[in-house]
């Protein structure tokens, strides 16, 4: 490049308009507000959510040392995929439908692009789920009435905390979807990624950690998965799953490990 | 102004774009010609960064445009009208983009206006008409106020109301002193529009000149005549560079020679002549003669 000065346009004025991070993550809010699909999947999260609880709530308030807060996270084991169904289509919708050249044309550095979604669908699932949860709770508390066994509110370990930490589940599960969605791109391919790293590795394990001498290290690569992980961590117990900081950081490496490994092929792929 | 140097694509061992190099100058139309899968649209996705070149570069305003800090203020991108998710309204889409660079919802609505998508705007793009979804792609690449207008395809689907404001748009544009590059597949469309043009053929630049000097250059003037006594006037002014095609009883064509010239013999030899109207060739027969070894998809010819 010999020459770098371009004859500027004669009306140029210094453009008043400039990039920030903030208003990316400005930006992807809007992208995500604005569609109905974000609003059907935190719908349907809602209404399972409260719905599964409810049951759980009247079938099972009558047994006894089952806390209330056990039937308001027991619902996570299914709308964990719907967590991961966001994330992978708030991706995935710009690819199939070639917003993603949008995206990439306003900001064309894709780090910052998958930083602002994972800061939005990780938010935004985080704080639904906090809504989702708080209200399942209300919704299970009269059907321990019966049994005279108050909502523990004054017990955060059994109200507050696993409130809190099944909604940082819900996101951790979202921003795995973030990580798939941009990895493969097709919605489909992306669902059953995270559906199966989610929901059938741990089914599929389960059948072998049974199968006795020689398979106990398949229980301990399944304590690692999301959702186990999620589990230790939620609802701690000693006999079963893994420390809670070990399970923190098991979460929060399979998150980290996903969004590496999106921004790795977002780097260097043509979009 | 954008530039490219040495710029290569390859995709597996299909090479898309081979050793492109050219500059884009400001206050010109620079329009952008080729067949399909000449390499048009990959140039065009290298400049703003969407595919990386496997070797060269490409800058506008002199910086890739990976190092620009207000992209959308820098260069108005339409590459196709499908860069829009299907199931956002047109002002969503529109105020998403907006945001990321702080340009208020007034500037919007202005581009709304200025793209005639008023009445579609609270729809859902995925109902859009492919002109609709034109207009729209217009106006993202309106919303910075950028210098630089790069503009794949920008006529395709529009209307001729849409066709002539797309033409007086970059036209007015390129008085103020932006960069405009487009690409069309409309010849006649391109004569009118462009000041300058860079044709490509399978990968490469084949032509790089000011539009008059390319028709010039790669046409040939002809002359055509009628007269009574054509025949007679055929044979007044053969000559060793002169081509001259009956065309009928009365009429010849003839290239090689001036119009004046003609003129003046058919005097001479006091033969009436009742035309004589010079042809320069067009855009269209240009592009023809020199894409005509480098169309990857061609028709069968018609007999």
């Amino acid at each position: 490049m010999t020459t770098t000065t371009a004859p500027r346009r004669a009306t140029h004025v210094v453009s008043p308009y400039r990039l920030t991070f903030a208003r990316l993550v400005r930006g992807e809010w809007i992208k995500l507000s604005t569609l109905r699909s974000t609003w059907w999947s935190i719908g349907i999260t809602a209404v399972l959510t409260i719905g599964i609880a409810v049951i759980v709530a009247g079938s099972l308030s009558s047994l006894p040392g089952f806390e209330p807060i056990q039937a308001v996270v027991s619902p996570i084991q299914f709308t964990m995929l719907l967590a991961g169904i966001l994330g992978v289509i708030s991706v995935t919708g710009e690819y199939s439908t070639g917003m993603i050249r949008s995206t990439f044309a306003a900001q064309p550095s894709r780090g910052a692009v998958l930083a602002a979604k994972a800061v939005v669908v990780g938010a935004v699932m985080l704080a639904s789920s906090l809504i989702i949860f708080f209200v399942a709770a209300l919704a299970v508390t009269p059907f321990f009435a019966d049994a005279d066994v108050p909502f523990a509110w004054d017990d955060p370990s059994q109200s507050t905390l696993p409130i809190v930490t099944a909604s940082v589940s819900m996101a951790a599960f979202a921003l795995i979807g973030v990580a798939f969605g941009f990895l493969l791109r097709s919605g489909a391919g992306a669902i059953a990624a995270t559906v199966g790293l989610l929901f059938v590795l741990p089914i599929i394990g389960n059948i072998f950690a049974g199968a006795g001498e020689g398979w106990e290290w398949i229980a301990d690569v399944l304590n690692h998965l999301p959702m186990s992980a999620a589990q230790s961590v939620i609802l701690p117990q000693d006999d079963w799953g893994l420390p809670v900081g070990e399970g923190w950081l098991t979460i929060a490496a399979w998150v980290a490990a996903g969004l590496a490994g999106a921004w790795a092929v977002l780097r260097t792929r043509d979009a | 102004m954008i530039t490219a140097e040495g710029l290569t694509k390859r995709f597996g061992d299909k090479t898309a774009v081979h050793d492109v190099s050219f500059t884009i100058r400001p206050g010109t139309v620079t329009g952008f010609l080729g067949p399909n899968g000449a390499g048009k649209s990959t140039t065009m996705r290298m400049i703003v960064g969407l595919d990386r070149p496997t070797s060269g570069r490409t800058t506008v305003n002199g910086q890739e445009y990976r190092r620009l800090r207000a992209p959308l203020t820098e260069v108005g991108v339409l590459l196709d009208a499908k860069a829009v998710h299907t199931g956002r309204t047109a002002r969503s889409h529109l105020r998403a983009m907006a945001a990321t660079h702080g340009i208020p919802s007034a500037r919007v609505d202005e581009v709304i206006d200025l793209a005639g998508i008023g009445a579609v705007a609270r729809k859902r793009a995925g109902k859009f008409s492919l002109g609709m979804g034109q207009r729209l792609g217009i106006a993202s690449a309106l919303l910075g106020d950028p210098h630089t207008l790069i503009l794949d395809e920008p006529v395709n689907g529009l209307d001729p109301e849409g066709v002539r404001w797309v033409r007086q748009f970059v036209r007015f544009a390129a008085s103020e002193g932006r960069t405009v590059l487009l690409s069309s597949h409309l010849m006649s469309e391109m004569a009118q529009t462009a000041d300058h043009v860079i044709v490509m053929g399978r990968g490469r630049v084949l032509a790089d000149a000011p539009l008059q000097d390319l028709v010039r250059s790669w046409t040939t003037t002809t002359v055509r005549v009628r007269s009574p006594r054509a025949a007679d006037l055929a044979a007044a002014i053969a000559g060793a560079d002169v081509e001259i095609v009956t065309t009928g009883p009365e009429t010849i064509e003839i290239s090689g020679l001036p119009a004046a010239r003609i003129g003046d013999v058919a005097a001479a030899e006091r033969i009436a002549l009742h035309e004589l109207t010079p042809t320069t060739g067009s855009l269209e027969d240009a592009y023809l003669a020199l894409t005509g070894e480098s169309v990857e998809y061609r028709s069968k010819e018609i007999s």
